[in-house]
């Protein structure tokens, strides 16, 4: 029988941790929840810390079947978000430190601009390319330093679960980074 | 480095109000936002179907590689993991490179034999989980017959290199600590590697 009378799990948006008991039970469809709750943030993340589209989507991809596999190990069930974060984090750091000098960067494909596309909306891509220049031009560390903090709208408490790093070595690390991103974007003016 | 004033630092970190900002603070305050709304721009894509399709992959199954094992003849053994003294070590060793003569698995040129031994006292289970089970658990079990907290398996794996840690009673994530090669988990733990060998025909 359906419906017993008690606000079932269908009437609302279920936490993280529900859905993780769902996908640790067998449901292995519930995963999709996880993928459609975090995976824009999480290819956003990606995409600035690796300047490349196609690489940002395995890293993430990777990282999130990672996570289903090893779902059972996420010992706080309530901050799926940052354990995520955190694993997406690692596979963007390995690609970097595999990833050789020669590699595609944003300063070797700027967006191409579509003709059909509005003044307004062309110049928010020159901007947009002109700042994903300048972040590139940032250590590893600072720019997610940044982009957790400015971007993914973290509190310190939450880089430090995603990072592992101490507070205080974070809130160094985003200071230097606002300075030298604002550095950079005045060379890039 | 250009140089950001320490009030501005505090007023960007939520712990003063701007209201006393000088304008060039907030002449900078306001490029550093810009720069933020830029690129908390999404961009398009998904990899949705790909992460569902890994998902969605049934486990190895390991079921008929075991039957073999149990049923057919000429076996080799390689690699190898935890021991209890060098003494078992030595032991494991010396079977792990001599060919067996008595019943066995028929291997395949790109396949090979692991043993797993690991020694848990007072555990109520192990198996293995890697990357040749999909990292499920389930296909793995070792056993430990003569109940000395020594617990061992056999499986049949692909030639080449593959990832596992030991569970525990379940629930209990352990690397081999005698591996001797580990590997980044992707989340700040490492994974044990074993890396099986072709059989010398």
């Amino acid at each position: 029988m359906i419906g017993t009378g008690v606000l079932s799990a269908t009437d609302r948006e279920p936490t993280d941790g529900e859905v993780v008991a769902r996908v640790l039970a067998g449901d292995g469809e519930a995963f999709g929840i996880v993928i459609r709750r975090y995976e824009a943030g999480l290819l956003r993340y990606a995409t600035r810390m690796l300047g490349h589209p196609d690489a940002a989507a395995d890293a993430v991809a990777e990282g999130l079947v990672r996570a289903y596999r090893h779902l059972a190990t996420c010992r706080d069930p309530g901050r799926l978000k940052s354990w995520l974060y955190r694993i997406v984090g690692n596979r963007c750091r390995s690609h970097l430190a595999r990833r050789s000098t020669s590699d595609l960067s944003l300063d070797d494909a700027p967006p191409i601009a579509d003709p059909q596309d509005s003044e307004a909306a062309t110049e928010r891509a020159e901007q947009l390319a002109q700042v994903e220049r300048a972040l590139e031009t940032l250590s590893p560390e600072k720019r997610e330093a940044f982009l957790l903090k400015h971007v993914e709208g973290m509190s310190y408490e939450e880089m430090a679960a995603v990072t592992g790093e101490r507070i205080p070595t974070l809130k160094m690390r985003v200071h230097r980074a606002r300075a030298a991103l604002l550095e950079a974007l005045k060379e890039y003016e | 480095m250009m140089h950001i004033d320490p009030q501005l630092q505090r007023v960007l970190d939520g712990e003063l109000p701007s209201d006393d900002l000088t304008p060039l603070q907030r002449e900078q305050s306001a490029a550093l936002q810009r720069a933020a709304r830029l690129l908390a721009e999404a961009p398009v894509g998904s990899v949705a179907e790909r992460v569902m399709a890994e998902v969605r992959r049934p486990p190895l199954r390991l079921g008929q590689r075991m039957a073999q094992w149990l049923t057919e003849r000429h076996a080799v053994t390689i690699a190898v993991r935890p021991i209890w003294s060098l003494a078992l070590a030595a032991a494991l060793a010396a079977v792990a490179v001599i060919p067996s003569r008595g019943p066995g698995p028929v291997l395949g040129e790109q396949e090979g034999i692991a043993q797993f031994v690991g020694r848990f006292p007072g555990a109520r289970s192990v198996e293995v989980v890697g990357s040749f089970t999909d990292w499920r658990p389930g296909a793995v079990v070792l056993r430990d017959d003569d109940h000395d907290g020594i617990w061992r398996a056999s499986v049949v794996l692909p030639v080449g290199e593959h990832e596992y840690m030991f569970v525990v009673d379940g629930e209990r994530w352990v690397a081999d600590p005698l591996a001797g090669r580990y590997v980044d988990d992707g989340f700040g733990r490492q994974n044990a590697l074993l890396f099986v060998r072709p059989l010398a025909r």
